[in-house]
């Protein structure tokens, strides 16, 4: 199975001297193609500093984060915002839709970011959107639709142009239960068909949706659940 | 706390400490609002204050005019009763009839046994290389205590005789130096030797010379009456009155340092100031509510976002039980708080930039300054200015946020209230009001102005209610747009408290511009479509009256000297003296001309051909017109339509009848003589000849040059004159003009889109780490602000425009085509101006808003 993220030893360090922060400490982990993999642990374990390094919005201290095979710290800003276009998708607890634009707007976003001309990209967000469940609210604004409504919106953004690696941080925090599990159902569902998910989450029966749950505590690794447990605990085992 | 008025206060105690913690934290905005309301308050300060240095008020002035003498006393009008101001240059006049002027001794007597000493003050002209120069004169015993300040020495020593003088710097750069002879022109005793240099405590760059009486050769006639400075004890407005009842006026240091009440000024003195104070009161009253106007709309965001910024510690205090007025203070006093700060930085930064900039200004000068002069009780306006600007920049955020939906806020939408259906129908009115009341301006007279002014100002509060519907109209377009722009003009009009004045703001600057564009691009058309050339274009010519040939041929000399490529042609004049030539035509009626100049020294030429120098003759005219001449007719002017083909030319009883060319001058000239005639009909009627101008043809004439031989004809007599004819030159004050309105527009426009740009990036902040999430490159921060800064500034562009021509076209028909004249109105849009307006700069605007934007975005650790 080839792992579509691989964090490779990666520490974050926040602040200097007296207001150091380590937010992460030596951590190795890795997300494979078809695999939703559920990161849990509580409040400034550095759980959403997992996903900004992933995502290239962050760089680590030392260490490096790898996706798709190319490492991100090899590529400049212009080259990691690309990635972002074309192969991760974010997903974030408060949707983060852009209030000025309408839904279908939104979900092209990424493709027209990327050159796509506008037409084929409007096709593609409609399709995305279809695929979400809430193809007839295409043309509505964020400002007039539901928590979850929003939420699909955002995965349908996360997801358009088949890009290989979705990373959620709480996507169901803003919603009620029934919507919430509406909506990992969702993301499961793009898993299944190839995709690479990262769910960052701090409730433990939405990582039963998970292929596999790892948990951090004070930007360390401390337990690690599911298929490919071995080979987790192995590299964390090389690295100490 | 349960008393009202207490509650009151410790409610704005509460919400000016919210106010000024909230200015500290988001220090960028406040910055932004100190420096735009410190500007103005700054500029107007410092101008202020180099305004009341620079003039020279009446106890200012006193040691200038007076030296140490306690009052100066002139006997103007041979002894006639006088009434007078209390400093007679703000008004003196006869009053009676003319009597015994009264004797230095008899003026000692009144001012109780004073010491007289004699002044006279005039011009006399010195001799320079070129020619003569002006100066100002003074003789005065300078060595007389009671002198002493009239001049100031500064270096040489002061005259003893009449035969020495001193000058100042500015004469000795005229060609003199110390120990030289001054060369007067008129003066018959031996010239006065230099012998030391001494400014003038009033004029800088303007010649000056003093020296005892007789030095100078002024008569006491030139000088204004005869004049003497009184040594004595103060002179109080009593003996004042008394001396102007004797045929005086009185200048009196106790008068002027402590003048009685204004009523003891005569009626008639006191009239003469307040003629034109109503008309000053309206224009300066314009200038401030358009000003006002200005700043409040371009403070008028910043004050939005920061209640957006705030909107939720101000949904949580609405939820904890506040009131919507003490939402709405909390606001407000953010204006209270910087406006308060920014009006006190500005006076004083202005007390100091109008300090530092009195020397400077000083160089441009011709006269000195007073004393550094700081002008409390207008600062305190111009202070209550700024202050006002800021609260009424806040007030709109305010009630806004007094009126937000808690519920929304506090679940984190963040949009504005769709707008209400009324406003626009209210702005329609208001600019439909504001056309009625243009053209009801330009029908109005005097008035009219004002009328027209004022309708400027109601249109542009007309247009303020329009601007929203016309950004939402703008959003609704942006459909098609591509990612950039359509985002901008949609988060524009979502925001609409923070665009809406900004672009106001920038329309608004250009209505401003292109009223004041068309008026003056049409002042210019009319000056150059009623423009009468004096002399055929390209011509130049030496015109004079009354000159003996000796002093012709001394001017022929000169021209030869200064301009050595040209020639010279006499052009000769039917001499006035005698009985003077008459044309008429045998069957018309009435003079062929209506008016008339004399610009080549009489209103008859004499010449066998029409001088080249004529102007306003066509080519087929001036054809027609030498062939008659040649024929031995005569070329008659006229403004009416003749059909004649002979005149009759008259001298006393002679009279001949001779063929004729009837000529009429081309439109927009101003006829500058009668008739020409040739030698032989001149001759027959035995009518002398002289010369009456000299045309310089043949060459081109440099500035230069004609600034040489001007000099050197000056030299030569006082009523020649040297003249070339270069058609209309556009003033050089109206380019001026028009290029700082054009810089004064393109700054406010930078300013009001520069300020709503960056207050909306600021805004947009979560809206542009989202971007970023989704795979935005880093330049797309540029494109969505400069796409914003081209929505701003386009929109405000063309709405205003639209709403300056309202004024622009009305204000040209007073401007114009005033009541007496029967010519205008004339009209010339300015359309570069107003293209470059419209299009150029908001594309040069986003431009620099695009170039100067950072391009990083934000990158945040926890989007929130």
């Amino acid at each position: 199975m080839s792992s579509v993220l691989h964090l490779n030893v990666v520490t974050r360090v926040h602040g200097e001297g007296a207001t150091e922060v380590r937010a992460l400490r030596d951590v190795s982990f890795r997300a494979s193609a078809g695999e939703l993999v559920a990161v849990m642990g509580p409040s400034g374990s550095g759980k959403s500093t997992l996903l900004t390094l992933a995502g290239g919005l962050d760089a680590p201290t030392s260490g490096t984060v790898s996706v798709e095979g190319v490492d991100l710290a090899t590529l400049g800003n212009g080259g990691r915002a690309r990635m972002r276009r074309t192969s991760i998708g974010y997903v974030f607890q408060d949707f983060n839709l852009i209030p000025a634009l309408t839904a279908v707007e939104n979900v092209a976003l990424p493709l027209e970011l990327d050159g796509v001309r506008t037409r084929t990209a409007r096709a593609a967000a409609r399709t995305a959107l279809d695929e979400v469940g809430i193809g007839d609210l295409a043309d509505r604004f964020p400002d007039h639709m539901s928590g979850g409504q929003q939420q699909r919106v955002a995965i349908a953004r996360a997801v358009v142009g088949d890009r290989r690696l979705i990373l959620a941080d709480e996507p169901t925090g803003a919603l009620d239960s029934e919507t919430g599990e509406d909506i990992l159902r969702l993301l499961r569902v793009r898993c299944d068909a190839g995709a690479a998910g990262v769910l960052v989450t701090h409730e433990a029966r939405h990582a039963a949706w998970a292929d596999r749950v790892v948990f951090l505590r004070d930007g360390v690794v401390i337990d690690e659940t599911g298929t490919d447990a071995a080979e987790g605990l192995l590299e964390s085992g090389v690295t100490r | 706390m349960s008393r009202p008025g207490a509650g009151r206060v410790t409610s704005w105690r509460l919400a000016l400490r919210i106010a000024a913690r909230e200015a500290l934290r988001a220090r960028g905005r406040s910055v932004l609002v100190l420096v735009m309301i410190a500007l103005p308050v700054l500029a107007v300060t410092a101008a202020d204050v180099l305004i009341q240095t620079q003039s020279v008020s009446s106890v200012e002035g006193l040691d200038r005019r007076l030296g140490s003498a306690a009052a100066q006393v002139v006997v103007p009008a041979e002894g006639r009763p006088m009434i007078q101001a209390f400093d007679p240059y703000d008004g003196n006049t006869s009053d009676g009839r003319k009597q015994e002027p009264p004797a230095a001794a008899d003026i000692s007597a009144a001012l109780g046994g004073a010491r007289l000493v004699v002044e006279r003050t005039g011009g006399v002209d010195v001799r320079t290389d070129k020619g003569y120069a002006s100066a100002d004169s003074v003789e005065v015993d300078l060595r007389d205590p009671v002198a002493a300040g009239l001049v100031d020495l500064t270096s040489g020593r002061l005259p003893q005789d009449a035969g020495e003088v001193v000058v100042n710097r500015a004469l000795l750069d005229k060609g003199y130096a110390v120990a030289d002879r001054l060369d007067i022109r008129g003066k018959d005793a031996p010239s006065p030797v230099i012998v030391g240099v001494a400014e003038s405590p009033e004029l800088r760059t303007y010649p000056y010379v003093a020296g005892p009486v007789g030095s100078l050769g002024v008569s006491a006639a030139y000088a204004g009456g005869p004049t003497w400075l009184a040594a004595g004890g103060p002179v109080s407005w009593e003996t004042v009155k008394d001396l102007n009842a004797m045929g005086a006026t009185v200048l009196s240091r106790a008068v002027i340092e402590d003048p009685p009440p204004a009523s003891e000024v005569p009626a008639e003195i006191r009239s003469w100031s307040s003629g034109s104070d109503n008309a000053v009161i309206a224009a300066v009253a314009l200038v401030v509510v358009m000003a006002l106007l200005e700043v409040v709309l371009l403070a008028g965001p910043a004050f939005a976002v920061s209640a957006r910024r705030q909107s939720r510690s101000l949904a949580l205090m609405a939820a904890s039980g506040g009131t919507p007025a003490q939402t709405r203070r909390v606001v407000l006093a953010g204006g209270v708080v910087l406006g308060g700060a920014a009006a006190v930085l500005g006076v004083i930064l202005g007390i100091g930039a109008g300090w530092l900039l009195v020397p400077v200004v000083q160089r441009w000068s011709s006269t000195w300054f007073g004393p550094f002069d700081v002008p409390w009780p207008h600062l305190l306006g111009v202070a209550a200015f700024g202050l006002a600007s800021a609260v009424l920049a806040a007030v709109v955020p305010a009630v806004i946020a007094s009126r937000q939906d808690v519920v929304a806020v506090l679940a984190g939408r963040r949009a504005d209230r769709p707008p209400s259906a009324r406003s626009p129908i209210a702005g329609v009115l208001l600019i439909g009001g504001a056309v009625a009341m243009a053209v009801f301006g330009t029908t109005s007279g005097d008035t009219g102005a004002f009328l027209i002014a004022g309708a400027a100002i109601l249109a542009v509060l007309g247009m303020l209610f329009i601007v929203p519907v016309v950004v939402i109209g703008v959003a609704r377009l942006a459909g098609r747009l591509p990612l950039s722009p359509r985002y901008a003009a949609r988060d524009a009009a979502r925001h609409r408290t923070r665009t809406v004045p900004a672009v106001a703001a920038v329309a608004a600057t250009v209505a401003g511009v292109v009223a004041l564009g068309i008026a003056v691009t049409s002042d210019e058309a009319e000056n150059r479509g009623t423009y009468t050339p004096t002399l055929a274009m390209g011509q130049a010519a030496v015109t004079g009256y009354g000159l003996k040939p000796a002093k012709w041929d001394e001017i022929e000399d000169a021209v030869r000297r200064e301009v050595p490529d040209a020639d010279v042609e006499l052009v000769l004049a039917a001499a006035g003296r005698g009985s003077s030539v008459q044309i008429t035509a045998p069957h018309h009626r009435g003079p062929l001309l209506e008016t008339m100049t004399e610009n080549f020294g009489s209103s008859i030429l004499v010449a066998g051909a029409v001088p080249s120098v004529v102007p306003g003759v066509s080519a087929a005219d001036r054809a027609r017109a030498d062939e008659v001449l040649a024929r031995g007719g005569v070329v008659a002017f006229t403004d009416d339509r003749v059909d004649d083909e002979t005149a009759v030319v008259r001298r006393g009883h002679e009279r001949v009848t001779v063929p004729a060319a009837y000529v009429r001058f081309t439109a927009g000239s101003y006829p500058p003589l009668a008739a020409i005639v040739p030698p032989a009909v001149a001759e027959r009627l035995g009518a002398e000849t002289s010369t009456g101008a000299l045309a310089v043809t043949g060459t081109d004439i440099s500035a230069t040059q004609q600034e040489n031989l001007s000099e050197a004809i000056s030299a030569v007599s006082r009523n020649a004159g040297f003249y070339v004819e270069r058609g209309y030159q556009a003033d050089q004050g109206t380019k001026i003009v028009q290029l700082v309105l054009a810089g004064l527009g393109a700054v406010l426009m930078l300013g009001g889109t520069l300020t709503a740009t960056f207050l909306a990036l600021s805004d947009a902040r979560p809206d542009l780490a989202t971007l970023s999430a989704v795979g935005a490159s880093p330049r797309r921060r540029r494109g969505v602000a400069a796409s914003y800064a081209l929505v701003v500034g386009f929109v405000g562009a063309v709405l205003g425009a639209v709403v300056g021509f309202i004024p622009g076209l009305a204000i040209t028909v007073p401007l114009t085509a005033p009541a007496y004249s029967d010519t205008g109105p004339f009209l010339d849009v300015p359309w570069l101006m107003i293209l470059g307006l419209v299009v150029g700069l908001p594309l040069v605007t986003a431009l620099i808003v695009g170039l100067s934007t950072r391009s990083r975005l934000p990158m945040v650790a926890r989007l929130e």
